[in-house]
């Protein structure tokens, strides 16, 4: 019998589409070579439209209620984990290796998952002026954020380029290339997970394609990138970037508090005390 | 006419000394440009010379910086309990010298004296005195993460608030153990020379603290200096972009505190006489040469003619005329530049349709002035609702909804403040929530204390100064 093979594609707003260009390129694996979409402008203005919907539908949730979806998606991952493990096999991992980097990735999002509800307790604070005032510095998500995805073949990796935005509320656009089949994988959790059309898209391609208009789409309003890319790229990026004053900030390798507080904004607002 | 007219009570020259020239303070100590280029600084109230400053070239920004990496080396070997030592003194040292500071800076930049003296120079001090603290408590602030210094930080001021500026940017940038090259506004510049003698009196150690005074070209040299770890910038939006562009793809830090175009909405239900305080105080504080001054009057319009009547008795009772008269309440436009780009917009929001109601008074013959203005009858699309005008002038925009409210506030690159008028606690809220701004003031306006985070969301930049959020922009984690 003939094994079915998967076609993996984007997942954009929800649905699992393919380039609107048509193109692929090919990632090879041990046994099977796959077609990856080759994820063109258009298909970054559309992803860009559903995370501005997915932002709105994502924040307005209740930190309890995301924390419960984060959550969930654990648990997704959890019971498919021998796809996951023989998938990075394939990617040339060991077991061992394959095995460790699922559950750390399990443990990285149940951590988020449980920060949901947290940080702004820890980010926020009220002000010690010195006047009859009360006065808050609270936090809000920045909005639509593409991240890059790593170019290493782990899961958990993987996992840290999306949650801390995601866990602040922004709506998450990943764009992978050499990962891809990990990330295009990852969308069937996360379609399963209850998260809003949009609050999740991942694509996939060769950043040069889409650079420039990550940088100038004013609708994205922060890209977070990996130290490694080229020189170039960031030049790219930071010089379309500044045309809106964009946020970009460098994915760490970390978890914790810092690995949120570029994608989050303070609001401090003042009110007179008085009779 | 005003009803009420005050005899005169003009604050003395006296205490200030003016040198003729200016050089550089570098490795501690005040000298020479390489340049050999200087510029005079007037006085915008009666276009008066007051001295003339350098404009530091490439060599003198290199001989700065230089300094500063020098002074990092004694700085990081200081201990942090020191560092705070260092700036408490500091804090001292401006709140005794205060009335000098004060008088140097009214002179200089045209602001009222009443403002420089109780306005901006206890918020220096106090500015000082908070970010002293914090100077050994860095390892608290922020969790259990690391955090280490950028080193030799580049700051770039405006001539808004000169003084004050310095003390937002140099102050948490030593606190946090960094070192820095500062350049002031070019119109501007002698509070940060007298602040200069300051560093020296207090013995900061040479280097840790750099002034290089000059134009653009001047601050294009900073930004683009190789050994620059950190800009900070506080300005306009267009020089932010310049800023930001010129740093892409290059491992440095970057802050920008840019422009603002603040929403102040009044509903229906505010406490009317109070909301015209804070609409006045809003746009006219500074002569309305504030980043988050509330340009954009947002009234709900079954109040409108009310409110606008009200708004006029109040506006006329300004005094506007000599900065050093303790009576005035509105002082001189802060350069000529200004008050062109000012009239420019003005003119155009006449010809495109605005109603322009302006005070009636008599103007200064000699300096830059501009009377405090109010436009009605405003469509969204005039330039007047959109652009920063940087100046005394308001621009009244209507509304029904508080969804539209929010709806119009938001409908702007903009997002640094925005005012909110009503008894309504939770209404408040409801908007607060909804605006994208960094900085809301309910039932009051333009209120700062160093404690307080400031900064803006979109176009406005990034980043905050003040609070313990302001440390953040000083320091980097530390893998």
């Amino acid at each position: 019998m003939t094994d079915v093979k998967k076609t993996y594609k984007n997942y954009v707003h929800g649905k699992f589409v393919r380039s609107e260009s048509g193109k692929v390129y090919s990632i090879d694996l041990k046994d099977e070579k796959y077609e990856i979409p080759l994820t063109s402008k258009k298909d970054l203005r559309d992803a860009v439209t559903s995370s501005k919907e997915g932002f709105k539908n994502w924040n307005q949730l209740t930190m309890y209620n995301r924390s419960q979806i984060l959550y969930r998606l654990s648990e997704m991952i959890e019971g498919n984990k021998d796809s996951y493990i023989s998938l990075l096999q394939d990617h040339g991992l060991s077991k061992l290796d394959s095995k460790n980097d699922i559950n750390h990735a399990i443990e990285t999002i149940v951590w988020y998952a449980g920060f949901v509800d947290k940080w702004e307790q820890l980010t926020g604070n009220l002000n010690p002026v010195a006047g009859q005032y009360f006065n808050i510095s609270h936090q809000e998500a920045i909005g639509v954020t593409f991240t890059l995805s790593p170019n290493s073949m782990s899961l958990n990796e993987l996992v840290k380029s999306i949650l801390p935005a995601l866990t602040v509320g922004c709506s998450v656009i990943n764009f992978s290339d050499k990962n891809a089949v990990i990330a295009l994988k990852l969308s069937e959790e996360v379609n399963n997970s209850d998260f809003p059309s949009g609050s999740i898209n991942l694509i996939s391609g060769k950043f040069e394609n889409i650079i420039e208009d990550v940088g100038g789409h004013v609708e994205i309003k922060h890209a977070a990138i990996y130290e490694d890319i080229s020189k170039k790229s960031k030049e790219v990026l930071g010089q379309k970037g500044s045309e809106s004053i964009k946020r970009i900030s460098l994915l760490p390798s970390m978890s914790g508090l810092s690995s949120i507080l570029p994608f989050i904004e303070t609001k401090t607002v003042w009110h007179p005390k008085g009779k | 006419m005003n009803s009420w007219q005050y005899s005169e009570s003009i604050e003395s020259e006296k205490i200030v000394n003016i040198e003729k020239k200016y050089g550089n303070f570098i490795d501690g100590k005040f000298v020479t440009p390489k340049s050999k280029q200087y510029i005079d600084t007037i006085s915008p109230s009666t276009e008066k010379i007051l001295s003339s400053i350098s404009i530091g070239n490439q060599q003198d920004v290199d001989y700065a910086v230089v300094s500063a990496k020098e002074g990092l080396k004694k700085w990081s070997k200081t201990a942090p309990s020191e560092r705070a030592k260092y700036l408490f003194k500091l804090a001292r040292l401006i709140q005794e010298r205060s009335r000098e500071f004060a008088v140097l800076e009214s002179l200089d930049g045209g602001k009222p004296i009443k403002e420089s003296r109780d306005f901006d120079l206890p918020q220096v001090a106090q500015n000082f005195f908070y970010y002293a603290g914090w100077a050994d408590k860095l390892d608290i602030a922020w969790g259990n993460e690391k955090y280490k210094p950028y080193g030799v930080v580049g700051q770039i001021i405006p001539w808004n608030f000169p003084l004050l500026m310095l003390s937002w940017k140099v102050a948490p940038a030593l606190a946090t153990g960094n070192t820095v090259v500062l350049k002031p506004a070019e119109t501007t510049p002698l509070t940060a020379l007298l602040f200069a003698e300051l560093c020296e009196e207090v013995g900061l150690p040479d280097g840790v603290f750099n002034l290089v005074t000059g134009d653009g070209s001047t601050g294009s040299h900073l930004v683009n200096h190789k050994d620059i770890k950190k800009i900070a910038f506080t300005g306009s939006t267009g020089v932010g972009k310049y800023i930001q562009k010129s740093l892409a793809g290059r491992d440095v830090g970057l802050t920008l505190e840019l422009g603002g175009k603040a929403a102040n909405i009044v509903y229906s239900d505010a406490a009317l006489d109070e909301a015209v305080e804070g609409v006045v105080n809003g746009i006219f504080f500074n002569q309305g040469h504030v980043c988050c001054a509330g340009s954009r009057l947002l009234v709900q319009e079954d109040i409108e003619e009310k409110f606008i009547k009200k708004l006029e008795k109040r506006m006329q009772t300004l005094n506007v005329g000599n900065p050093l008269d303790k009576n005035t309440d509105v002082g001189a436009i802060n350069s000529k530049d200004q008050l062109d780009k000012i009239e420019k917009l003005v003119n155009e929001g006449i010809a495109d349709g605005g109603d322009l109601y302006q005070i009636e008074c008599e103007l200064p013959k000699n300096g830059f002035w501009f009377k405090p203005s109010l436009f009605t009858s405003v469509q969204a699309n005039y330039k007047i609702a959109t652009e920063e005008i940087f100046g005394p002038v308001l621009t009244t925009l209507t509304f029904r909804t508080p969804e539209e409210a929010v709806e119009i506030a938001n409908n702007t690159e903009y997002g640094l403040s925005a005012g909110i008028w009503t008894e309504k606690g939770s209404k408040i809220l409801w908007t607060a929530d909804r605006l994208e701004a960094g900085v809301i003031w309910a039932n009051t306006f333009n209120k700062f204390d160093p404690a307080s985070p400031f900064g803006g969301y979109k176009e406005s930049g990034f980043g905050r100064e003040g609070g313990r959020h302001g440390l953040l922009s000083y320091l980097k984690v530390s893998s």
